[in-house]
């Protein structure tokens, strides 16, 4: 069943439309990176009790899709699903070039990215960061070894295929670790947060592979059976179902102990209230869940897209709930105390961000999209045409 | 908590803290040599009695900023504050509030060093928590880290304050700092500028700064024989300024 | 869908085009990151593009051969730095504050060679070298 891959011709005018586009945002990125270079972080909208703002929205979700875009490559391999093999080569390089993506938006924030070389001088390896460093490499390095495994090697690909797999739990679990380690901020501080991320970069990986399958598919007008697609719908309903129950657990666990009330119903008060409730439940489980058990939108290509896209734009919510408020809400200094200060002690910190950072944010997705339009048109990543074996049949149809 | 929290004058010990150094007088007896060095044998650590804390008194805010140099832009949410007071009340208003300056803890286990993945944050031998900011590359996850609130970024460029200090530096935007205990001071044999001043004219004498190494240090002294605390000891983080009367 | 003819000339146009304004940006960030200083002490140095014109120093003798020194002053200020900084070290008769003892002027010392030489130390944005 598996057919040929060969690269899409990208001589159209709507390819190199897409080109200029995402060109242009890497402009757009590097303009905005140059003026918070020279003008320092002032003119961002952080300040010192919001010191993460958007770019690192931007940042941790791409690098949450990108370890889930290895998803479908790791169904095939490890967990031999046959109708995803043939999207195993496009999932490795998705990969790739989200994960750059995101790096770039992370580095490009630092407060002095002049210095980055000192990061792989001075190593201090009890920082997250320090490891999440060797997580990212080493996961780009298993992916090109995975996708050159696939393109020649293929007796080596179930073993770099596991290997990666394994490779990017750890990782996701390293990027949320990036939060859950830290004591004192109540809002993410969890064992759970970590597991959240894997589960958030399993949906959200599925959902950006399927809006780009499709979109390729079409565009480039090769088959792409709708069985193939409710098959990723399945996993997507799946996956989005993980993370509804990770994130029941982590408010029922809470709940339940008196030291958190305070804060959980900030979380729903506060002025981060709307973006959990409409981002967080509606964007991320809610809709994509509501469109996917729809007899005839569950049912049909378009319905399952715009799934997707919540199921995105709701990873994004995530991140930013986790992130944002995660800040906002006052350090806990004296428990049971109120507090007040000229320095911002005790009350809910304002954020409001300025452009300059949605634009480096929007860089970031722009190398990806770039790295992804030129690997689809110089290598032969994509099959001709998408098939669902012979005899399979979908085990669940809404 | 590592001390030892024998009450033996209960809570009223204030006849043993309220000895107070001289202002400047030099914590080392000898003149200090030519060449010095942070050394194990010391653990430099503060001592701040909150019965004697005003709420009105900025003795130590405004030393600290005058020794140190520290930035204000005229925007409260990014000025840097190295030592700030703060007024504390139980929800219920039912008591009257209690006032109380924080910096950093200079901790023993401070998780602004662990997280920071170039080690520019980190202890020195005598126990300052010091950034180099030689290193620093500006990520701000030590600030997401610190239960403190002790860490800021500078966000614009500084310029030498009139009438600034030119002992001290001024600072590079994107770097974050953090109170260092006046190192430049300690190390000459002196205390932090916060306590010279909280032990001066303006200040209420609540500060006391001192080798918690040395048992016949003050500190060691009033640590030893009144009940102290620190802020959220429940984290772990073993800060080394402690708080009488808290 | 139209598809336009393209060329690999195309193609080849939009990546050096790419590349250019990486090129340009990134030289303004180094340009505007490390040199402001040096820039606006380049406007009021006044030497002919001769070898730079040292203010004498007062004093005796430096803490090292002046030989020495030239070659070797940067190291032994980033080596010091950094047993400051992090061990603490401070030897006081060496100190970077005592430079300014013999060698008063910032500009008519420090900056004379470096401004020949074309090298931007950013220390002093930072370290005030008392007058
Ligand atoms: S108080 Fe904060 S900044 Fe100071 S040592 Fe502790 S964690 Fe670090
Ligand atoms: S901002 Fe600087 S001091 Fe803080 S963790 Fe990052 S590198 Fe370390």
């Amino acid at each position: 069943m598996l057919s040929n891959f060969t690269a899409i011709e990208g001589r159209s005018f709507g390819y190199w439309r897409l080109v200029i586009f995402f060109g242009v945002l890497v402009l757009i990125g590097a303009g905005s990176f140059v003026a918070v270079e020279v003008h320092g972080h002032g003119i961002t909208g952080m300040n010192n009790q919001i010191v993460w703002g958007v770019p690192h929205v931007f940042a941790i979700s791409l690098l949450v899709m990108a370890s889930g875009a290895l998803n479908l490559g790791s169904m095939s391999t490890v967990f031999a699903v046959k109708q995803f093999k043939q999207f195993g080569r496009f999932s490795a390089f998705l990969a790739i070039a989200l994960l750059i993506g995101g790096l770039a938006v992370l580095m490009l924030d630092l407060g002095r990215p002049d210095r980055l070389l000192l990061t792989m001088m001075h190593m201090n390896f009890r920082s997250m960061f320090t490891l999440n460093v060797f997580l990212y490499s080493g996961f780009i390095i298993l992916c090109f070894l995975y996708l050159w495994s696939m393109f020649e090697y293929h007796q080596f690909t179930k073993v770099i295929g596991s290997a990666a797999f394994m490779w990017r739990v750890i990782l996701t679990t390293g990027t949320g670790s990036i939060f859950g380690v830290l004591h004192a901020r109540e809002v993410f501080h969890s064992a759970i947060t970590a597991p959240t991320f894997v589960a958030l970069s399993l949906s959200s990986g599925t959902a950006i592979s399927i809006l780009l399958l499709v979109t390729t598919f079409k565009q480039t007008k090769r088959d792409l059976e709708d069985k193939v697609v409710f098959g990723l719908r399945n996993a997507l309903i799946f996956f989005i179902l993980l993370v509804a129950y990770l994130l029941v657990v982590e408010k029922f666990t809470k709940y339940y102990s008196p030291a958190f009330y305070d804060v959980q119903g900030w979380i729903l008060t506060g002025p981060y209230s709307s973006l959990y409730i409409f981002g967080v439940w509606g964007a991320a489980i809610i809709i994509p869940l509501a469109i996917l058990f729809h007899p005839s939108k569950g049912n049909s290509v378009s319905g399952v897209m715009w799934a997707s896209l919540f199921s995105i734009i709701g990873t994004f919510s995530i991140v930013a709930h986790l992130l944002l408020a995660g800040q906002a809400y006052p350090l806990n200094m004296f428990p049971g105390y109120e507090v007040s200060s000229a320095f911002m002690d005790g009350v809910t910190a304002t954020y409001s961000p300025a452009a300059v950072e949605y634009m480096l944010g929007f860089g970031g997705i722009g190398i990806a999209g770039i790295i992804y339009l030129l690997g689809i048109k110089f290598f032969r990543m994509l099959p001709d045409k998408a098939v669902a074996p012979e005899g399979y049949e979908l085990p669940w149809n809404p | 908590m590592t001390m030892d929290r024998r009450t033996v004058l209960g809570f009223g010990g204030a006849a043993v803290a309220g000895v107070a150094l001289a202002p400047g007088m030099t914590l080392i007896a000898a003149p200090s040599p030519d060449k010095t060095e942070a050394s194990g044998d010391q653990r430099w650590a503060m001592l701040i009695d909150v019965n004697k804390c005003e709420t009105n008194c900025t003795a130590c805010t405004k030393a600290c900023r005058q020794e140190n140099n520290v930035p204000l832009f005229g925007d409260a949410n990014r000025d840097i504050h190295w030592i700030r007071k703060l007024e504390i009340r139980d929800k219920e208003h039912k008591r009257p509030s209690v006032s109380l300056p924080v910096l950093c803890n200079h901790c023993e286990n401070p998780p602004c060093a662990h997280v920071c993945p170039t080690e520019a944050t980190f202890i020195r031998k005598d126990g300052i928590v010091l950034v180099d900011k030689h290193r620093c590359i500006g990520c701000r996850y030590c600030i997401l880290a610190c239960p403190y609130k002790a860490r800021s970024l500078v966000y614009k460029k500084t310029s030498f304050p009139e009438g600034g200090n030119p002992n001290v530096p001024i600072r590079a935007k994107g770097v974050v700092e953090k109170c260092n205990f006046c190192v430049h001071l300690v190390d000459e044999g002196k205390e932090p500028a916060c306590v010279q001043a909280c032990n001066g004219e303006e200040g209420n004498k609540a500060m006391v700064f001192g080798d918690l190494n040395d048992p016949k240090s003050e500190i060691s002294t009033i640590i030893r024989e009144v009940k102290t605390q620190t802020i959220r000891a429940d984290l772990g983080l073993k800060p080394h300024v402690h708080y009488k009367g808290l | 869908m139209r598809s336009l003819q393209s060329h690999p000339v195309r193609f080849t146009l939009l990546l050096a085009l790419v590349w250019a304004s990486v090129l340009v940006l990134s030289h303004q960030v180094m340009a505007s990151g490390s040199s402001g200083h040096a820039a606006e002490a380049h406007s009021h140095s006044d030497y002919t593009g001769g070898p730079p014109e040292l203010e004498k120093a007062k004093g005796e003798a430096c803490i090292r051969p002046t030989d020495w020194m030239r070659r070797n002053h940067m190291d032994f200020l980033k080596h010091r730095r950094g047993q400051t900084v992090r061990e603490g070290l401070r030897i006081r008769s060496e100190s970077l504050l005592k430079c300014s003892e013999c060698h008063q002027s910032h500009e008519k010392f420090c900056d004379q060679c470096h401004n020949y030489v074309g090298v931007a130390p950013n220390c002093f944005e930072c370290h005030i070298y008392p007058k």
